[in-house]
């Protein structure tokens, strides 16, 4: 039983570990564009420890996250919650609050144009349907 | 994140990170792993945003490490120059 224990242990500390060498090179990535921005070099250092604290920053925000729901009696975890996460500096809430209404704005606007492009479809094989009905009469 | 002109909003983006589907994908295990209760879930909404969230976290350290290290007259943002500036991050402990 307690091999057991031992391997999913390790199971969880290996999936962990893929998981921070992911984030890590997202930070490399997103320090790159800085550095082009700011004319200004990172040290390895600087990057591994930006993307130490954005991961376990992550353990905060989920935990927070899953409270919060919990706490409206909701399972899913909606917009609201995360603009909650966002409410201690008044720029960044600023800008959260803009990019959710961004994403809820392309969201309806792909909807729209998906139930445009059902419509249309059923448009076209009703008129077919009725030029080939005028045909056979003939 | 308080006192100067949020950083982020600056640095002019060239790549998607995290808003990409892998992104949203890696933010979505992220957050699943430390997830008490087996039935939580995320909205794909609310997926989006904090992926944008996680972005901002980064950018603005970075941009503040650069700038601590333009104040100093160094060439290199090293760890020393993010100390500084991680206070004004707000980073919090749950």
């Amino acid at each position: 039983m307690e091999e057991e224990a031992e391997a999913e242990e390790q199971e969880r500390f290996s999936y962990q570990q893929r998981l921070k060498a992911a984030v890590h090179y997202t930070v490399g990535r997103l320090c790159e564009e800085v550095a082009l921005d700011k004319e200004m070099q990172f040290s390895k250092q600087t990057i591994a420890a930006i993307s130490e604290l954005t991961f376990r920053q992550c353990e905060n925000f989920a935990k927070d996250l899953e409270m919060f729901a919990r706490h409206a009696k909701r399972s899913t975890i909606n917009t609201e919650d995360v603009k909650l996460l966002a409410r201690r500096s008044n720029s960044l809430l600023k800008y959260i609050t803009e990019k959710s209404d961004e994403i809820a704005q392309c969201n309806l606007e792909r909807k729209a144009r998906k139930k445009k492009k059902s419509e249309d479809g059923n448009k076209s094989s009703r008129e077919t349907a009725e030029a080939e009905a005028v045909d056979s009469e003939d | 994140m308080e006192g100067s002109c949020a950083g982020f909003r600056k640095v002019r983006q060239r790549g998607l990170f995290l808003a990409d589907a892998s992104g949203q994908e890696l933010v979505s295990r992220l957050l699943h792993l430390y997830f008490r209760d087996g039935k939580t879930k995320v909205s794909g909404d609310a997926l989006q945003l904090m992926g944008e969230l996680l972005r901002i976290f980064v950018v603005e350290a970075a941009v503040r490490g650069a700038r601590q290290a333009q104040a100093e007259d160094v060439a290199l943002v090293d760890v020393d120059q993010l100390e500084k500036v991680l206070p004004q991050l707000g980073y919090s402990s749950s």
